[in-house]
């Protein structure tokens, strides 16, 4: 296997004026690559990975560097390489009559990371989502929860 | 080759107590040194620098290249919802060592929920041992399912406590969808070669 790409920086946000041309140039004319990285993956910053085209990389970022989906992580003549974020999966929680603190006490305390829409709670799914389900059920069977989707 | 000013690569190493963690770096840290790793150890106890201690008196490192920091609360915390006293020890090491190439951080022991935080640790692996019964893997514990290497230590004593160490093995790899599981037996300085491959693999670059 050749030698992986050290990608030791992030050059900058696809979205950038500054890169927005170079990038369209190696659409035209190069190879555009893509990382994705599993939402759960985003705070590292070593790692090895594969481009959807199948270019080994090893990731050392700075520890003040954070990835993020569109960051552009290679860029020379030939070849960009752009991060895309997988799908976050959410679990949207509806707390049963007065169980709303119960619920978020629950979460905090199984460190599930969560955001709030209206009356609902969404947890984000990081692995198999029977292991959230199992922690649901003494509340679902109690009221206390209902699972929206 | 070396990425340089990024500072070290940061691997964890927890697991509950006396699962044989310090043991586990006591037989890594000659190996990695060995394998020409530039290497500093961070040790996490409650109320004490016992670990650190124990590492400087086997002499295995320089002293300075071992810090301790002691928890004080519950040892998952300073892993996990607040490492910043971790954070600040490394970055240290770094400054000190601009060469390094590797910290590894033990945690306290602790129990089967704790993991360890991305900000913290690039890596990080969880002890568990033999002795603890062979139905830990089963109890799903989220150091046991989330951590990059499950390490199964003291094989040595699976005939004294009626441990299956096959069955226990299978259990876990399947608990862990597949994802690394290694034995050791630190007592014999068995399998630590493979979990030194596993994390340089990891986190460290060695290209041509
Ligand atoms: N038989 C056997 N004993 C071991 C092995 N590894 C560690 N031990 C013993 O287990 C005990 C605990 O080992 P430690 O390395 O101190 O465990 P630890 O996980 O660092 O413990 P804490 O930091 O206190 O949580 C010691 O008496 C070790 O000698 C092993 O592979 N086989
Ligand atoms: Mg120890």
């Amino acid at each position: 296997m050749s030698d992986p790409l050290v990608i030791e920086s992030i050059i900058g946000d696809r979205g950038d004026p500054a890169l927005a041309g170079r990038l369209h140039e190696i659409g035209h004319h190069g190879v555009m690559e893509t990382l994705v990285v599993d939402p759960a993956d985003l705070p590292r910053r070593r790692f090895h990975s594969l481009t959807d085209a199948g270019t080994a990389c090893f990731v050392a970022l700075p520890r003040s560097a954070r990835l993020f989906d569109g960051a552009v992580v290679w860029l020379d003549g030939q070849r960009a390489i752009v991060v895309r974020v997988g799908e976050q999966r959410w679990l949207r929680l509806a707390p049963g009559a007065n169980a709303a603190l119960e619920l978020g006490y629950l979460a905090g305390n199984l460190h599930w990371r969560v955001r709030f829409d209206g009356d609902c709670l969404l947890v984000a799914v990081d692995g198999p989502i029977e292991a959230y389900l199992a922690r649901l059920k003494d509340f679902q069977q109690r009221g206390k929860v209902r699972i929206v989707e | 080759m070396r990425t340089n000013g990024h500072g070290a690569a940061r691997v964890g190493i927890g697991g509950p107590v006396g699962s044989g963690k310090t043991a586990l770096l006591e037989r890594l840290i000659p190996l990695l040194r060995g394998r020409g790793i530039d290497l500093a150890v961070i040790t996490n106890d409650l109320v004490t620098h016992e670990d650190a201690e124990r590492l400087r008196r086997a002499r295995l490192l320089e002293p300075e290249r071992i810090l301790a920091v002691e928890a004080g609360a519950c040892p998952h915390t300073v892993i996990r919802e607040d490492p910043t006293l971790n954070m600040e020890a490394a970055d240290s090491l770094d400054r000190i060592f601009p060469d390094l190439d590797l910290i590894l951080i033990e945690s306290g022991g602790d129990n089967l929920a704790s993991t360890f935080s991305l900000d913290l640790v690039d890596y990080w692996l969880f002890v568990i041992d033999v002795a603890g019964g062979d139905d830990i893997p089963r109890k799903r514990g989220p150091g046991v399912i989330q951590s990059d290497l499950l390490v199964i230590n003291k094989i040595d004593l699976h005939p004294y406590v009626g441990v299956d160490l096959q069955r226990m093995r299978a259990e876990a790899a399947a608990v862990r969808n597949g994802r690394p599981v290694l034995c050791t037996n630190c007592r014999a300085d068995e399998g630590i070669a493979a979990v030194a491959d596993a994390l340089c693999d990891a986190v460290l670059y060695r290209g041509a």
